[in-house]
């Protein structure tokens, strides 16, 4: 259920942790296959978390088809549900995480 | 120097684009904002910078109006409606396109937006005007370091900006946290004790225009403005030359005795007067105090009357400053003190 949050969790932690480094040590101008190091490193991350949280939404949409034609519980459904909101919501939220690397310079 | 009020001269280019802004903030809600201008607001942006801060203030504000208007008016629907009338209200599809889908492709447009304008608003040139700014308890250094054979100019309390050139601003502070907005110009930009901090922006409309401290430093943070001087270049320069040069002599008896006061008092050890042998560094510069349109960072009009006041009683004017009140003086020597710190045109 918790799959998107933690993806959205790991981006968070890994690109303000890379950037702040990056930006308190002086390497902004290094560059990774051509780019520079903090915007190769956020889009990166973020594909990578966006893709885990897409894989926890696809999961969450096939349970919840698989729930509506078996008996399920109340409880099993409004989860299922839960997990289908909360992948779907994390998606956005990664790429608007992602977003300002891309678009503004690094460590201005 | 022939600078008026600002207000009744927008930009020709920018005209259409801030009547139709203006409009639309009319009929959202927010006449009030939509009239305010002056010397000192963002709502009466002088150059392409502060339009674009001032066009995503009005989309932000519009549109968060609109917004907050249609909730309530939902909100209100579901409280008074009959059952059966609100009924939709509560189904999945109202739910999901109405409270997740459309705050995701909102915010999907605003995020962006919000990014560009604050990429684009502060786009240093090779050809800037350099201009340094320092923080103090309660006032400000400015330095237009040498350039293209212009001398280096230290002031305090007033920028000059030449209007369409490209400028960027250096910012620190000396002592606590300030920061340093001229709101009819540009965004805000903190000035942090042994942190340098830089941004651009360009004036196109001549005025005078006041800029402000805006990050709380001390019991004086209310009264620590200063005057923005934006003029044409071939007026900039003469007035960069006019800062550059040492100060005037005493042209009579009473001003050279003021002078004779001023070094005799000691006020050389804290203030400098090129051309002199004061030499002080901790207070602003007086070389041309004369020519400020201020004194007290932006707080009183400059002439005689008020420089005598301030110096005779500095801690009722500004109560916190550093510079000690000097009420032990006689009127007369005030007067001859003020007379010439009054001529250092």
């Amino acid at each position: 259920m918790l799959g998107g949050f933690l993806a959205w969790a790991v981006q968070f932690t890994v690109i303000y942790g890379v950037t702040s480094t990056v930006c308190a040590r002086g390497w902004a101008d290094t560059t990774v296959l051509g780019a520079g190091i903090v915007p190769f490193t956020v889009a990166g991350t973020t594909l990578v978390a966006a893709v885990a949280a897409a894989a926890f939404l696809v999961h969450a949409l096939r349970k919840h088809r698989r729930l509506q034609s078996a008996d399920a519980s109340v409880t099993d459904v409004f989860l299922i549900q839960g997990a289908v909101l909360i992948s779907a919501f994390s998606i956005a939220a990664i790429l608007w995480h992602g977003l300002p690397a891309l678009i503004l310079p690094a460590c201005s | 120097m022939d600078l008026k009020s600002t207000r009744p001269r927008p930009s020709r280019a920018l005209d259409p684009l801030l009547a139709c802004t203006r409009w639309l903030a009319l009929v959202s809600g927010v006449p009030v904002l939509a009239g305010c201008s002056g010397i000192q607001s963002a709502l009466d942006p002088a150059g392409n910078d502060a339009y674009e801060i001032y066009l995503l203030t009005i989309v932000m504000t519009v549109g968060g109006t609109l917004i907050f208007v249609g909730v309530t008016a939902l909100l209100l629907y579901a409280i008074f409606s009959r059952p059966e009338q609100r009924a939709w209200l509560g189904t999945r599809r109202t739910i999901v396109y109405g409270g997740l889908a459309f705050p995701i492709v909102t915010l999907t447009f605003l995020l962006p937006y919000g990014l560009t304008v604050m990429r684009d608003t502060d786009v240093p040139t090779a050809d800037a005007l350099q201009i340094e700014v320092i923080g103090e308890q309660f006032w400000w250094r400015v330095r237009y370091p040498a350039e293209q054979g212009q001398p280096e100019v230290t002031t305090a309390n007033e920028v000059a900006l030449p209007i369409g050139r490209r400028v960027t601003v250096t910012v620190t502070a000396a002592d606590v946290i300030h920061s340093f907005w001229i709101p009819n110009l540009a965004g805000k930009i903190d000035m942090i004790p042994g942190r340098v901090n830089r941004f651009s922006f360009t004036v196109e409309r001549p005025g005078v225009y006041r800029g402000v401290c805006a990050e709380f430093c001390g019991d004086q943070h209310a009264l620590m403005a200063f005057d923005v001087l934006a003029m044409e270049d071939a007026e900039f320069s003469a007035w960069r030359a006019a800062q550059a040069a040492p100060a005037r002599e005493p042209v009579t008896p009473f001003l050279e005795r003021g002078r004779e006061l001023f070094r005799s008092g000691g006020c050389g050890n804290c203030h400098a007067i090129r051309g002199t042998e004061a030499n002080g560094q901790f207070g602003p510069d007086l070389t041309h105090v004369g020519s400020r349109r201020t004194i007290g960072a932006g707080q009183f009009p400059n002439n005689i009357g008020t420089l005598g006041g301030w110096i005779a009683n500095t801690q009722h004017l500004k109560p916190g400053v550093r510079m000690p009140s000097y009420g032990m003086l006689t009127g007369e020597d005030l007067r001859a003190i003020a007379g010439y710190l009054e001529s250092l045109k």
